[in-house]
């Protein structure tokens, strides 16, 4: 479950997942703390006219002058801005030392190797802030079994981030307001302009970390153009092989490719799992979509059979790698890499110059591109969903005193510095001479920067918006920019796209539908046949309570708060 | 295990029903205290006196059992409640029994149960013998280098995660592994065991065989150690072959390991492994390889239903202790010593 949820989620920061379900000990002697259940709020939904009170101003930031500008695309999707070169002397942008002296203690996932406690670079970050913070990265991969410890003992660190796709399970919509802080007294409306960074975050990113109409989240690697992700290829291989991309215009002509391009003797086959973003194709919702005014889940929607047959069908077929079949994920960019696999679905994070750098280390010639938006008969346009305008939230602790929660703002306004920027330079790339050295491209990092220096601890608490730069890999940003301004014009906003929706307790079960999920593995693995997704769904409806759990969406969300649109 | 096997031969060192002169011998405060029964009712006083030295090294396995396996017991109340960890155990709603009712009617549960007590007995029938068959062949091979090489061999692969094992089955016989790449150069069909539902159970069995049955041999082993050699040396110079060594010897002198084993295993019958069937579940389907502690960490940690997967882990503690309890009983009416003497 994890790993989907990471591979579909992590689309904008550079993190490569290598999540695998992780075990998790029974929390069963935890809690007991105090906290009354009669008084404590239960959580609550967003709505369009209460958030609109709370919402910080945007103001827009002129730092950064981008090569490959921004376009508006359908849905009111805004790609990011493309940056070829990155600025050889940076500029400092943030004139105050944003500390007051204050201590705090900060808690983040990290997908990778934790950097020393104390290390030169969290010293010269510490000493830039003007307060001290201490920097608790955690395992990445079994950080959604940490936080449920922590807040059953209410024990959250000052400042924690809480990554979007684990809300649910973090149950971040009860935690806002007991042990949260409302950020909605210092953010709302102008009075973000006092963190100029903050308010040039886009709305929709703040919109995305409001719980109960009140502002919680501060937003990281907000863009406004999120996708969960795409289908990529080996541009490489499909040159030397003359085979042009831009033909495949529909899932057949997919199909044909995959029949061409599999060479099992040989140890190669066409495809990796294909269903993660298969909606693309296929048309089928987020969760819910809405027909003649009633919300219908997108199990019932018969596009999502459809979809399943096709895969099904893949499956069988003999184009899909074994080990994709098995169901290892984590060796899916392995297999890429080493030409094993020539068409792999992945995040949009994928496609960027650590990638590229990987890519090249397993053959020189190694080169990503994506396939053009397409639609599965090829005769509709596509249409592609939008992710939330962030993926990754920070929160500050409800402890905390208005003059600290001041300073952590003036400290997340410092890491929301303009991309290029000396504070940028500074949180990314650490101390020049020490963590890198400044090459033709940019800032290179040295082996005590790839050590101390991670992309995953102080930009989760606060950074700017996306910006896509490659410094090295010019290309890639090109191919990136051009790829993403052209799926633009084919986004649309999904039903509740960036509501934060509180499902009570006894809906929690049915929302999983995890009898259902994992029905649905088995048969786009090919080990069930598509009948089974029938059965599996009719029990869901009946007694795993489906239909009470759309009906509850129906009237308590949809009927009053509208769907985000 | 070891410990196991340490702390019987403890019992037999402690035990006083024992006819004089056998094992209570040793033992000078025992002996003087007169005849057999009346060791039993010792001062309490005079046995902490005498035990204290093997009271304080059990003191510390003690603890840690409290503290990992008796306190956390206070957590099966959440079975009986709709727990919400942040509401906490004191807090929560009571659901009295409402999640054992839903777990009955369960069709999934049900089959976990099927899928767990199927595995365990392909694994009672192609496993558990194997160390025994090991230790007798191991025990048979008089060349100590040769056994000690041949041990340390078989025995590695314990120490080895479940996660690599795996990852190592996969890359010899799975799906694009050695052996399949090879069927496929020669254009023969391939083997698909990896990722076939049907034969799962032979599968996570030959794994378990693979990494478990060397470390299984250690008791056999100590056990046939503990067997006289001059018995052997009395019965050749009588005339008794090896077979008939081995049928009124050596398997009588394992015979009551034999027995404790066996029953441990029909204790542990419910638990046939997690990490080793979480990781092969998308292979071959929720439906092959869902067991009951699979089917707790799903349905119940991974939907944040934890009430739920606390229901079903108590259900499953209750069978395995009446498992337990069962085999014992049928140990003593067979003369055996079972878990501890009757």
């Amino acid at each position: 479950m994890s790993i989907e949820l990471n591979r579909r989620s992590l689309v904008n920061g550079a993190v490569a997942v290598a999540g695998a379900a992780a075990m998790s000990p029974l929390l069963s002697a935890c809690g007991g703390g105090g906290g009354n259940s009669a008084t404590r709020r239960k959580g609550g939904t967003n709505s369009k006219k209460g958030a609109a009170a709370a919402l910080p101003t945007y103001v827009a930031s002129t730092a950064v002058q981008a090569d490959i500008p921004s376009t508006t695309g359908s849905g009111s999707a805004v790609t990011d801005p493309g940056i070829l070169k990155y600025p050889a002397s940076p500029v400092k942008s943030v004139a105050e030392v944003p500390g007051a002296g204050g201590h705090y203690t900060a808690l983040t996932p990290l997908w990778g190797t934790i950097p020393a406690a104390g290390n030169s670079f969290y010293q010269a970050m510490n000493k830039a802030l003007g307060a001290t913070l201490t920097m608790k990265p955690a395992n990445g991969v079994t950080y959604a079994n940490t936080i449920p410890t922590l807040t059953a003992a209410r024990k959250l660190p000052d400042w924690v981030q809480l990554p979007g796709w684990w809300n649910a399970q973090f149950k971040v919509g009860e935690l806002c307001g007991t042990q949260l802080a409302d950020l909605t007294p210092y953010l709302a409306g102008d009075k973000v302009k006092q963190y100029p960074n903050l308010a040039a975050l886009p709305t929709g990113a703040w919109t995305a970390g409001m719980w109960q109409d009140k502002l919680y989240g501060i937003p990281s690697f907000a863009s406004g153009f999120g996708l969960p992700g795409q289908y990529f290829y080996r541009g490489d291989v499909f040159r030397s092989k003359g085979i042009n991309a831009d033909d495949v215009k529909s899932c057949d002509d997919l199909l044909n490719l995959g029949k061409e391009l599999t060479d099992a003797k040989g140890g190669v086959w066409a495809f990796d799992d294909l269903w993660p973003y298969i909606f693309q194709m296929f048309d089928f919702s987020y969760k819910f979509t809405v027909t003649n005014g009633k919300l219908v889940h997108k199990y019932e929607q018969p596009e999502f059979i459809e979809a399943l047959n096709w895969c099904h069908k893949v499956a069988k077929s003999g184009y899909v790698h074994p080990d994709a079949l098995a169901g290892n994920n984590n060796d899916a960019k392995t297999r890429f890499y080493a030409g094993k696999v020539l068409i792999t679905a992945d995040g949009t994070g994928a496609w960027n110059e650590a990638d590229a750098l990987a890519g090249i280390a397993a053959n020189k010639s190694y080169r990503r591109e994506s396939f053009k938006p397409f639609s599965a008969d090829g005769t509709k346009p596509p249409r592609l969903f939008l992710n939330p305008s962030a993926g990754e939230f920070s929160y500050l602790n409800a402890n905390l005193k208005p003059a600290q929660i001041q300073e952590c703002l003036r400290i997340a306004n410092y890491l929301a510095a303009p991309f290029g920027s000396a504070e940028y330079t500074l949180v990314n790339f650490g101390v020049e001479g020490t963590d890198y050295t400044m090459g033709a491209h940019g800032p290179t990092p040295t082996k005590s920067g790839m050590a101390d220096v991670q992309a995953q601890t102080f930009p989760f608490l606060a950074t700017p918006g996306n910006v896509i730069s490659n410094p090295d890999y010019p290309d890639v940003t090109k191919d990136h920019c051009t790829w993403n301004s052209l799926a633009a014009t084919y986004a649309y906003k999904p039903v509740f796209w960036n509501m934060n929706i509180t499902v009570p307790q006894r809906y929690a079960t049915a929302d999983a539908a995890q009898a259902v999920e994992d029905t649905i593995k088995d048969v786009y693995h090919g080990i069930k046949p598509v009948s089974a997704f029938q059965d599996a769904l009719s029990t869901w409806k009946g007694s795993g309570g489906g239909d009470a759990l759309v009906q509850w969406y129906q009237t308590t969300v949809m009927d009053k708060l509208g769907t985000g649109q | 295990m070891v410990s196991t096997v340490a702390e019987q031969g403890e019992d037999e060192q402690d035990s006083s029903d024992r006819p004089a002169g056998d094992g209570g011998a040793g033992r000078t405060t025992a002996s003087s205290a007169g005849t057999a029964p009346q060791v039993d009712r010792l001062n309490w006083r005079v046995r902490l006196r005498r035990d204290k030295s093997l009271i304080l090294m059990t003191l510390p396995a003690v603890g840690l059992l409290l503290v990992f396996n008796y306190l956390p017991m206070v957590g099966t109340i959440t079975a009986f409640q709709y727990y919400d960890p942040l509401d906490g155990i004191r807090n929560s709603q009571w659901a009295g029994l409402a999640n054992f009712r839903q777990l009955f009617g369960d069709p999934l549960f049900w089959h976990a149960m099927e899928n767990t007590l199927y595995i365990s007995a392909v694994q009672l029938v192609l496993f558990f013998p194997i160390p025994i068959l090991l230790a007798l062949l191991l025990n048979s091979v008089l060349n100590s280098r040769i056994r000690s090489v041949v041990q340390a061999i078989t025995f590695l692969p314990h120490f080895y995660s479940w996660v690599l094992v795996v990852t190592l089955f996969q890359q010899m016989i799975g799906g694009a592994g050695l052996l399949n790449q090879f069927l496929r150069q020669h254009n023969a069909g391939t083997w698909d065991f990896m990722t076939n539902p049907h034969t799962f159970s032979l599968l996570v069995t030959s794994q378990v065989v693979w990494k478990d049955a060397g470390w299984g041999i250690i008791v056999f082993l100590a056990a046939l150690s503990a067997i006289d050699q001059n018995l052997y040396e009395a019965a050749a110079s009588d005339g008794a072959g090896r077979w008939r060594r081995l049928w009124h010897i050596t398997l009588p002198g394992m015979r009551s390991v034999i027995v404790l084993m066996l029953v441990l295993r029909l204790g542990n019958a419910l638990s046939v492994g997690f990490e080793q069937l979480l990781i092969q579940r998308f292979a071959v389907g929720h439906d092959a390889a869902d067991v009951l502690d699979t089917f707790s960490f799903y349905y119940g940690i991974g939907t944040q239903n934890y009430s739920y997967g606390a229901a079903a882990g108590i259900f499953k503690s209750v069978i395995s202790l009446l498992l337990i309890w069962g085999a014992n009983k049928l140990a003593h009416r067979f003369g055996e010593d079972g878990l501890y003497r009757k």
